[in-house]
């Protein structure tokens, strides 16, 4: 798996499970942890088999950036646009949750195929949320109406306390990422995956990609940004993006690829930090082994083993 | 390149097939104690000149030997930041091991990357000339190693900036 999957699997895995079997009556409570410190929450009384409850809550924002209600700006339309008549938002949330849809299993359409869409759909209900005020942005630029807030900064939440930043234009959104890391490797790992990104971007066969650029400095356009903002131990990454890569049906993959891009770095330095350790371990083995190879008396005797327990066989062999 | 590293892998070898002519000494002011005297540097008499050899400024090799033991500490090459991380981790990753290797010292001399200690006891236990081939061979696979994982890294990076801008064409 290269690319990070929109969906939670064991979202859609539980979701699946309920519809497939019904008609029979289980409690079930579920609390579990993704990454970026989003957490969910699913119930599903005996009383009422079919109601599904699912609450999320969404990494604490920074203080530049504003929750209304709890949710990101856009956020109550987007869910309602996505999932119609199936869903009701439940109004307060679960305690400690952002967000709590009730889902009426009983309205889901009949057909597998349509039916299977739709449970994907819900099972990124964080797609949704999250990226309800990026989507906003996007599809003006899509429709190319020139918003009344051209040029200003826009902080858009991805992390706990950190955000990523947006500066809408009449033809382009400027997207900057500010790179953050606690571990020492990982910033160097990180450091040179994104100059590997500056540079993908110049071969032939990416051409029409998004311009994208890193510095270890804070580019111009985060000059209105809160100083906390500015700092960052991996540099600041840049991508441009213009009306061609939000049109048509893109756009959902555009969306789930930048509201999770410092995931998709760290999810990849870690991955190589794994390989290497393999790497390591298999190369420290090779080692201890030449060095075996300096005793004279181990090899001496695993010779002599060997070499009568050959003979023997070959002996029996023969007679038999 | 090659050539110089052969230089420099030889030169290395054969100081240390000099230098490794170790035998059992008993500690001078401790009765009954057998301590590997270039570590302690008790007695000057015990001490021979340590010798330095370097490839260039970042790669140098430091033997210094006494009449029961002998240490060889290494410097590897770091010309970036992600080298220098990875040989770090390493390096570390080997000196945890350093019960497995029994000749690698578990702190590296001040100023080096790694060291070895060996003593009369390893060479006693191990052929001379097998013991030498391993830390020629060691130095080697460090090299190759680092920078197969430099290559590594930086492909995977290459993969997934590559597969994460083809999602915007």
């Amino acid at each position: 798996m290269i690319l990070l999957q929109s969906h939670s699997r064991f979202l859609l895995q539980t979701l699946l499970n309920r519809v497939h079997n019904l008609e029979k009556a289980v409690e079930v409570d579920y609390n579990w942890v993704e990454f970026d410190d989003v957490r969910y929450h699913v119930q599903v009384s005996m009383k009422n088999p079919h109601l599904f409850l699912l609450s999320v809550s969404l990494p604490i924002p920074s203080a530049d950036t504003v929750f209304c209600g709890g949710l990101p700006s856009g956020a109550i339309e987007a869910i309602k646009a996505a999932y119609g008549i199936l869903v009701q938002i439940l109004d307060p949330p679960r305690d400690g949750f952002n967000l709590t849809l009730k889902l009426n299993l009983s309205k889901l359409p009949l057909d597998e195929d349509n039916r299977h869409t739709i449970l994907v759909k819900v099972a990124s209900i964080r797609e949704v949320v999250l990226g309800a005020p990026l989507r906003g942005i996007l599809k003006q630029l899509g429709s190319r109406v020139v918003a009344s807030d051209v040029n200003k900064l826009v902080a858009l939440v991805h992390r706990p306390k950190e955000s990523f930043f947006l500066v809408p234009q009449a033809e382009k959104v400027t997207v900057v990422f500010p790179m953050r890391f606690k571990d020492s490797i990982d910033i160097a790992l990180a450091t040179s995956f994104l100059q590997e990104f500056v540079e993908a971007r110049r071969t032939a066969g990416l051409n029409n990609a998004p311009p994208c650029s890193w510095s270890l400095s804070p580019p111009q356009e985060l000059k209105g940004a809160p100083s906390d903002a500015l700092s960052a131990n991996a540099g600041f990454v840049t991508f441009v993006i213009f009306t061609r890569h939000v049109e048509g049906k893109r756009v959902d993959r555009v969306i789930w690829s930048l509201s999770t891009f410092h995931a998709y770095v760290s999810y990849h330095v870690k991955c190589s930090e794994g390989f290497m350790h393999t790497r390591m371990r298999r190369r420290v083995e090779s080692l201890i082994q030449a060095l075996d190879r300096a005793k004279p008396d181990a090899i001496e005797t695993r010779r002599k083993t060997h070499s009568r327990s050959f003979k023997r066989l070959v002996g029996d062999g023969n007679a038999g | 390149m090659a050539t110089t590293l052969r230089l420099y892998l030889t030169c290395i070898r054969n100081t240390l097939e000099a230098a490794m002519c170790l035998q059992n000494f008993p500690c001078q002011e401790v009765e009954r104690h057998n301590k590997p005297e270039v570590e302690l540097k008790t007695s000057s008499e015990l001490l021979l000149n340590p010798i330095l050899i370097c490839r260039n400024e970042s790669e140098k090799c430091l033997i210094e030997t006494s009449i029961n033991s002998l240490r060889i500490s290494l410097k590897v090459k770091q010309t970036d930041e992600l080298e220098n991380i990875l040989t770090k981790k390493f390096l570390r990753f080997l000196s945890m091991r350093a019960e497995a290797f029994q000749v690698l010292r578990r702190k590296p001399v001040q100023g080096y990357d790694i060291s070895f200690l060996i003593t009369n006891y390893h060479c006693e236990d191990m052929q001379k000339q097998k013991l030498i081939d391993f830390i020629v061979q060691f130095m080697e696979d460090i090299d190759k190693e680092i920078s197969e994982l430099k290559m590594s890294v930086n492909t995977r990076g290459r993969l997934v900036a590559t597969e994460f801008l083809k999602q915007f064409i």
